[in-house]
């Protein structure tokens, strides 16, 4: 019997449709994510080293070019946490009784706890 | 069907024909078909088959979404073609290709052996220990236990979400979600104590650790099973089972 025409891959896939493009977005949301942890982590080092280098870093922070990679992290960043939530209820569905609980209610239950951790965050910031 | 005037109305369909041993690869070919508001595109492949090219090779049977056999990509997403409107595709033309990741057999038929042997591999039916005596009775199940599992026994093994998944398209070892969703329908069966035989599978990197939560699989499920769902939570039970086997090395998993 003649042979079947064997199963196709595709190198540019992840620009077949919108899905996929968006789940590579969130996925290459790490390496922003990661690369504003490295920022992070500099920055711990400076408040150690003393009142001047830490002056010297941010003002090393506030040039355009680095302005600019925090907006683009930032954006990366809410990518990466909307995607998360919406991930919860899929991951952690839950019922009640027969009835699963809305997974928007699930989804919504954590905006609401991120909220409040950012208000406690402030407020430890702030005393 | 009624005798088809000849001054209508018509859309286009571009149909991948592949005839093996005769084609180097598939090729576009394209038909014209009267349109009909209540046509789905498996109307129009059986009127082309009827009346215009016998030669056409599609797999189909029941036309209502329940036998899962005529799963294709049209327009390039993975759709039952019996509940695949022409009307939502207008004015067309509209491309219809055999579902993806697969080898095609001919025309708009492809081979569905791996899955199969997959399918079977997860061991998708209720294993006891020891089967109850008849004279005890049934073996009874609360509403709550029902839907424990009841959303991925719906599956009908379409095969659409294997069309979706760009994992499976580049693993193929991969189980891929139909089943792995199959294999949670009977995990969480209470009258299933199979996990025991199935865990060491599912478990594995051909298994739900392969998944990297794309998700379209639950997008083109034509039953909402949601596999990605139930990969995620496979990959909870998972994680708590690895933590478990140091508490509890002889436990039961």
């Amino acid at each position: 019997m003649a042979a079947p025409y064997p199963r196709q891959r595709s190198n540019t896939w992840y620009l077949a449709n919108w899905p996929y493009r968006l789940f590579m977005l969130r996925e290459l949301s790490a390496v922003f994510l990661a690369l504003y942890t490295v920022l992070l982590l500099l920055l711990v080092t400076k408040v150690h080293a003393g009142p001047a280098a830490f002056a010297g870093y941010v003002h090393t922070l506030q040039s355009p070019l680095l302005i600019a990679v925090h907006v683009v992290v930032m954006a990366f960043a809410l990518l990466h946490s909307v995607t998360w939530f919406q991930a919860v209820p899929k991951g952690l569905p839950i019922r009640r009784g027969e009835e699963p609980v809305p997974p928007q209610l699930v989804i919504g239950a954590n905006y609401v706890l991120l909220l409040a951790v950012t208000v406690i965050v402030v407020v430890i910031v702030r005393v | 069907m009624t005798n088809i005037p000849t001054a209508e109305q018509t859309v286009t369909l571009e149909i991948a024909r592949y005839r093996p041993g005769v084609d180097q690869r598939p090729t576009l070919q394209r038909y014209d078909v009267p349109y009909r508001e209540e046509w789905v595109v498996l109307d129009a492949l059986n009127y082309l088959k009827d009346r215009v090219d016998g030669s056409l090779s599609y797999r189909w049977s029941c036309r209502m979404g329940i036998c899962g056999s005529c799963g294709m990509m049209v327009n390039g997403t993975a759709k039952l073609t019996c509940a695949a409107f022409l009307r939502d595709y207008l004015p067309g033309p509209i491309r219809i290709e055999p579902l993806s990741n697969f080898p095609v057999e001919r025309d708009l038929v492809i081979v569905l052996d791996d899955f199969m042997e997959k399918l079977t591999a997860i061991k998708p039916w209720i294993i006891r220990d020891a089967e109850q005596p008849i004279e005890q009775g049934e073996y009874r199940q609360t509403p709550a236990q029902l839907a424990d599992f009841k959303q991925y026994s719906m599956c009908i093994n379409c095969m659409l979400c294997y069309a979706a998944c760009p994992v499976y398209q580049h693993e193929e070892q991969f189980l891929g979600p139909a089943v792995l969703a199959l294999a949670q329908r009977y995990n969480h069966d209470s009258r299933d104590q199979g996990n025991a035989d199935r865990y060491e599978l599912i478990w594995s990197d051909e298994g739900i650790w392969d998944c990297t939560f794309v998700g379209e699989c639950s997008t083109v499920c034509p039953k909402h099973v949601d596999p990605a769902g139930a990969i995620q939570q496979a990959k909870v039970e998972s994680t708590i089972g690895w933590f478990r086997s140091f508490i509890a090395p002889f436990g039961r998993r």
